[in-house]
C-alpha cells in the first residue's frame, strides 16, 4: 500500500473545475485597453471562492504571464453568492464564473502579430469535501492597426459579468459608525431612488471584520437605510474601515438594475444614527390621520357623493319606516365599506408579494390599465348623465332581498360605495396609497382600515345623530344637477388618461379606446333604457346581457390591440418623445454634419442586452432636469445602438478607445470639437455636470 | 422562601453554567470529556497546571494535508509534548462525514499520518467543537497551565493549500506558547482560521 492510492482515498480525486481565458474581443489595438477573463466552470454542486472565501475555502488566484509591455489589471469580482452552511458562511460562485480583468496593450506594439497571454490560476473547489485545483491557460489574439473585432461568442456573457461587478458611483451616500460593540452602515439614497429596497447585505472584503454569520439588522430612518453588523469575536478590536460590498436582490438603480454597491468608508467614533421605532414611527400616525382625512373626503369624490347623498336619505327613510336605529345601518354600512378596502388590500398586497410591480403609479404606466380606468371612468360618467343607474340599483337590490331591516341593503351600499370611490382614488390619491402599498403589509392594512373608517364615518355620524340631518340638504334638483356635473368631472379625468396613454402608447391607441368608448357609451344607452327597473324582468335580462357582452367585447379588442398599435416607447429608432429627449439615430455621416454645423451632440451607445446601459437610461434620462437641460442647450442626442453589433458601430466606439457598451460621449459644439467621454455608470448628477461644466 | 432561593441558586447555575461552555480567548477553558483513538476517556480537566494545545483535523481536507504532507504539524506535535505539554487531535466530522474514519481503521491511518499527539480524540456529535466555535480545520486553540484560552485561530498566517508556504509562514502556535512560556503577554491573541470548514452533523 503506497501513498498514492491512499492519498487519492482521503482527497476524493482530482479537481473538476474547468478553467480558461477568454475575451469579448478578437483582435487588439496598440495602446487599447481590453477586457479578459478567467472563466471558471464548476461541476453542478461545486463552488469555488470570492475574493473573501468566508469562514472557510481559499479565493481564486491568478498569476499573469504576459507579453512585454503588457499590463493586467487586479480581478474584478462579479457579485458572489453567500453560501449558509451553519455555523459557517462562505462567499462564492456555484455553475459558473467570469472573473474579468483589464490588460492594457503598449502603444508600441507591432501590428500584424500574434500576442499569447497565459495565466496560472489556482483555486479551491468544495462540495462538501474541497479539492485544490490549478490550471495554466492561456490566449491568442492577434493585434491589429484597424478596429478590433468582438468575439460574439462572448459580448453576451462578459457584458451580464460586468453588470454583476459591484458600482462604485451611485450617488448613494455612505458611512460607517459604531457603537456599543456594534457596527453600522448608514445608506442614504440619492433624490432619483424611488424604490424602497427590502433586504441589504454586506459582504467584507477583509476578513475578520464581521461576524458573518450572526444577522445584520436593517432599519429605515426615514428614507436611509441602517445595517447593524456584528464584528468579529476573533478581531483583536474594532475594524477602523469598513470595505466591501452592499448587496440588494432589489437593485440599487432600481428595479431590475445592478445588485451590488462598493462601499470603503471609515469607521467613525461616534455617530448619531436616529434610533428611530420600525417602519418610520413617527410617518405611520400622520399617514393614519391622512388617510382618514381622506377616507372623509372620499365622499366629495364625484364618484361617491351621488351614493352618499341617496344612501342618507335611505337612512333617514328607513329610520322613519321602521323602528331599527338609524346607527345601527349606518355601522353596518361601515362594515361593508371596510370588508371592501380589506378585499381590495388584500388582493392588492398578494399580487404586491407575487412579485408584480403594483403601485398606484406604476399602474399607469400599464396602457391596459389605463385603457381598463377610462372605460370605468367613462361608465360611470354616463352613469352620472343619467344615461343609466348603478349606485342605486344595486342599493335598492339589497334592500329588497331582505326583510330584516334592510341590513343587507345597508351592507351592499357601503361594499357599492367602495367599489365606486376605487376608480375615483387612482388619479387624486396616488401617492398615498403607493405610499401604503410600499410599507409592510400590516401598515398597509391599517391605512386602508382608515381610509374605509374615514369613508364611513360621515354616514356613522349622521346616523347616529339625525338631527345633524337637518344640515345635509334636502333632496331636490339641486341633487340631479350636482351629479350630472359629477359627470363632467369624470369625463375630464377620462381626458387626462388617455393624454398619459397617448405618452405611453401613442395616437393610434387613443383613438382605439375612443372607439371603444363609443360602444360602451351604446352599451350604456341599452342597458339605460332597456335594463332599467321599470322594464319587464326578461327586457331587463337581455338588454343587460347585451350591454354587459358589449362592455366586455370592447374593452377586450381594445386590450389586445395594445400590442398591435401601441407604440413601444422603449424602440431605439423611432424618433419618440416618451422620455422628453429625442434621440435620433446614429449614422458616423451625420454626426461628423453636426461637429460641422459646431452643434453640441449627445452620443449613447447602447444595446438591448446589456442590463447597465438599460438601466442607466431608465436612470439618467428620465429625470426632468436632465431632459430640460438637453433642450436648455440645444443638444442633438444620438443613439446608436449595438444590439446587432454591427460594424459601423463597433468602428466608431474603437474611435474612442473602447469596445463595449455603455459609452456615452458629449460633444460641446461650438468650437470645441473635444469630446467629453462620461463614466459608464451614469446618473442624472453625472449628465448634469458633464453638460455644465463643458458649456462653460 | 428557601425553595424559590433554591431554584433560583439553580437557574443562576444552570445560566452561568451554559455560558460558560462558550468558550473565549482570556477566559477559561470550557471542560470537556471525550474518548480517544484507543478507546480511553480524557477531560480537560485531567491536565490542569499543564499546556494543552487543541488541534481541529481532518485528514482529508487539503490544508490539514498542507501541514501533515510536510511533516510540520508532527514536528510542532513532537515538539511541544518533549516539552511536557498536551497536545489534543480533535475530530469533530460527523459519521460519513469526510475526516471520519471507524474505529477499525483508525488506528492505520493515525499510524500513516505519524501523528505525535498525545491523543487523537473523536468527536463525532460535534459538541466540543461546537463549544469551542471551531470552523475550520485545522482551527487551534492554546491553554496555558491555568486553564485559561489564551489563543485561539488559524496555526499560521498562510491561508493556502500549499506546502511550500509552511517554511515561511507565521505560525501564530509556535509564537503564543513562546510568550506564554516566556511569562511573557500574548501578542496576537486571536485569528482568524483557514482551512476547510468542520465536517458536522
Amino acid at each position: 500500500m503506497g501513498v498514492a492510492p491512499l492519498k487519492a482515498q482521503f482527497l476524493g480525486g482530482n479537481a473538476t473545475t474547468e478553467a480558461e481565458l477568454v475575451s469579448d474581443v478578437a483582435s487588439i489595438q496598440p495602446g487599447a485597453k481590453f477586457w479578459v477573463a478567467i472563466r471558471m466552470k464548476m461541476q453542478d454542486g461545486w463552488h469555488t471562492y470570492w475574493r473573501n472565501p468566508g469562514d472557510s475555502g481559499l479565493r481564486t488566484s491568478v498569476e499573469w504571464i504576459l507579453p512585454e509591455g503588457f499590463k493586467a489589471s487586479d480581478i474584478h469580482w462579479p457579485v458572489p453568492e453567500r453560501i449558509d452552511t451553519p455555523p459557517l458562511i462562505t462567499f462564492g460562485y456555484h455553475d459558473e464564473v467570469l472573473l474579468l480583468t483589464e490588460i492594457s496593450a503598449p502603444a508600441d506594439l507591432k501590428a500584424g502579430q500574434e500576442v499569447v497571454f497565459s495565466a496560472n490560476v489556482e483555486w479551491l473547489e468544495c462540495k462538501e469535501v474541497c479539492l485544490p485545483g490549478e490550471a495554466e491557460v492561456s490566449l491568442n489574439l492577434s493585434v491589429v492597426q484597424e478596429t478590433p473585432e468582438t468575439n460574439d461568442r462572448w459580448v453576451q456573457e462578459f457584458a451580464d459579468a460586468r453588470s454583476s461587478l459591484p458600482l462604485t458611483v451611485t450617488d448613494w451616500e455612505l458611512s460607517a459608525g459604531k457603537e456599543n460593540n456594534r457596527l453600522y452602515i448608514f445608506a442614504q439614497p440619492p433624490s432619483y431612488f424611488d424604490r424602497e429596497l427590502e433586504e441589504i447585505s454586506f459582504y467584507p472584503y477583509q476578513g475578520l471584520a464581521i461576524d458573518l454569520s450572526a444577522e445584520q439588522k436593517l432599519k429605515k430612518t426615514g428614507s436611509s437605510y441602517l445595517l447593524e453588523l456584528v464584528p468579529s469575536p476573533n478581531a483583536d478590536a474594532l475594524p477602523d474601515s469598513l470595505e466591501g460590498i452592499l448587496v440588494t436582490e432589489d437593485g440599487w438603480r432600481g428595479p431590475g438594475s445592478e445588485k451590488a454597491m462598493e462601499v470603503r468608508v471609515p469607521v467613525q467614533e461616534d455617530v448619531a444614527f436616529a434610533e428611530t421605532g420600525e417602519a418610520g414611527g413617527g410617518n405611520i400616525w400622520l399617514n393614519i390621520l391622512f388617510s382618514f382625512i381622506g377616507g372623509m373626503i372620499l365622499n366629495l369624490m364625484p364618484c361617491v357623493l351621488p351614493v352618499l347623498s341617496i344612501k342618507i336619505m335611505g337612512f333617514v327613510q328607513q329610520a322613519n319606516d321602521t323602528h331599527t336605529k338609524p346607527w345601527k345601518h349606518g355601522l353596518v354600512f361601515m362594515f361593508g365599506v371596510l370588508i371592501s378596502f380589506w378585499i381590495l388590500a388584500g388582493v392588492l398586497l398578494v399580487l404586491q408579494a407575487g412579485g408584480e410591480q403594483l403601485g398606484w403609479g406604476f399602474q399607469l404606466q400599464s396602457p391596459a390599465f389605463l385603457i381598463i380606468l377610462s372605460a370605468f371612468m367613462f361608465l360611470f360618467g354616463l352613469s352620472m348623465f343619467g344615461v343609466f343607474e348603478i349606485g342605486t340599483s344595486l342599493t335598492t337590490i339589497g334592500g329588497k332581498t331582505q326583510s330584516g331591516g334592510g341590513w343587507m341593503g345597508s351592507f351592499i351600499g357601503g361594499v357599492t360605495a367602495t367599489v365606486v370611490a376605487t376608480p375615483c382614488t387612482a388619479p387624486f390619491m396616488g401617492s398615498a396609497l403607493g405610499f401604503a402599498l410600499s410599507q409592510p403589509a400590516w401598515v398597509s392594512m391599517t391605512i386602508f382600515t382608515f381610509l374605509g373608517l374615514g369613508m364611513a364615518f360621515p354616514y356613522i355620524l349622521l346616523s347616529s345623530v339625525p338631527s345633524l340631518l337637518k344640515f345635509v340638504p334636502k333632496p331636490g334638483r339641486w341633487m340631479e344637477s350636482m351629479k350630472q356635473f359629477m359627470g363632467f368631472l369624470l369625463l375630464a379625468t377620462v381626458l387626462w388618461l388617455l393624454w398619459v396613454l397617448s405618452i405611453q402608447a401613442g395616437a393610434m391607441m387613443v383613438i382605439i379606446v375612443l372607439g371603444a368608448l363609443l360602444l360602451l357609451g351604446l352599451a350604456g344607452w341599452i342597458y339605460g333604457r332597456w335594463g332599467n327597473l321599470a322594464m319587464p324582468a326578461k327586457t331587463r335580462a337581455v338588454a343587460s346581457t347585451l350591454a354587459a357582452l358589449i362592455t366586455i367585447g370592447t374593452v377586450a379588442i381594445a386590450l389586445s390591440s395594445v400590442d398591435t398599435y401601441a407604440m413601444n416607447p422603449g424602440s431605439a429608432d423611432a424618433a419618440y418623445t416618451g422620455e422628453g429627449i429625442e434621440w435620433e439615430s446614429f449614422t458616423p455621416d451625420y454626426l461628423e454634419q453636426l461637429k460641422q454645423e459646431g452643434k453640441t451632440v449627445f452620443l449613447d451607445f447602447t444595446a438591448a442586452w446589456c442590463l447597465s446601459c438599460q438601466v442607466n437610461e431608465r436612470v439618467a434620462f428620465s429625470s426632468e432636469e436632465v431632459q430640460n437641460k438637453f433642450e436648455e442647450l440645444d443638444i442633438v442626442a444620438l443613439k446608436a445602438d449595438w444590439t446587432s453589433r454591427n460594424e459601423t458601430i463597433t468602428k466608431a466606439l474603437a474611435s474612442y478607445g473602447r469596445n463595449s457598451v455603455p459609452l456615452y460621449v458629449f460633444y460641446p459644439g461650438g468650437n470645441n470639437q473635444q469630446p467629453v467621454i462620461l463614466p459608464e455608470i451614469i446618473t442624472p448628477g453625472i449628465v448634469l455636470d458633464a453638460l455644465e461644466t463643458e458649456n462653460n | 422562601m428557601t425553595r424559590i432561593l433554591t431554584i433560583l441558586v439553580m437557574v443562576a447555575g444552570l445560566v452561568i453554567g451554559v455560558h460558560a461552555q462558550q468558550a473565549e480567548v482570556g477566559t477559561m477553558a470550557p471542560d470537556f470529556k471525550l474518548t480517544d483513538s484507543k478507546g480511553q476517556e480524557h477531560s480537560l480537566s485531567d491536565f490542569k497546571g499543564k499546556y494543552v494545545i487543541l488541534e481541529w483535523v481532518n485528514f482529508g481536507c487539503p490544508f490539514v494535508r498542507k501541514h501533515y504532507d510536510s511533516g510540520n504539524m508532527q514536528k510542532l506535535q513532537q515538539k511541544y509534548t518533549d516539552k511536557g505539554a498536551i497536545w489534543l487531535s480533535i475530530c469533530s466530522s460527523a459519521p460519513g462525514k469526510q475526516g471520519h474514519y471507524p474505529q477499525a481503521e483508525l488506528g492505520s491511518v493515525l499510524k500513516k499520518e505519524r501523528l505525535a499527539s498525545t491523543a487523537y480524540l473523536i468527536d463525532e456529535e460535534g459538541t466540543v467543537g461546537k463549544m469551542y466555535d471551531a470552523k475550520t480545520t485545522p482551527h487551534m486553540y492554546v491553554i496555558n497551565p491555568d486553564g485559561v484560552l489564551i489563543y485561539a485561530g488559524a496555526i499560521d498566517d498562510k491561508r493556502s493549500t500549499n506546502t511550500e508556504d509552511v517554511k515561511n509562514a507565521r505560525n501564530y502556535v509556535v509564537e503564543a506558547m513562546k510568550a506564554s512560556m516566556d511569562g511573557k503577554e500574548v501578542e496576537k491573541k486571536s485569528t482568524q482560521a483557514y482551512g476547510c470548514s468542520v465536517k458536522y452533523k
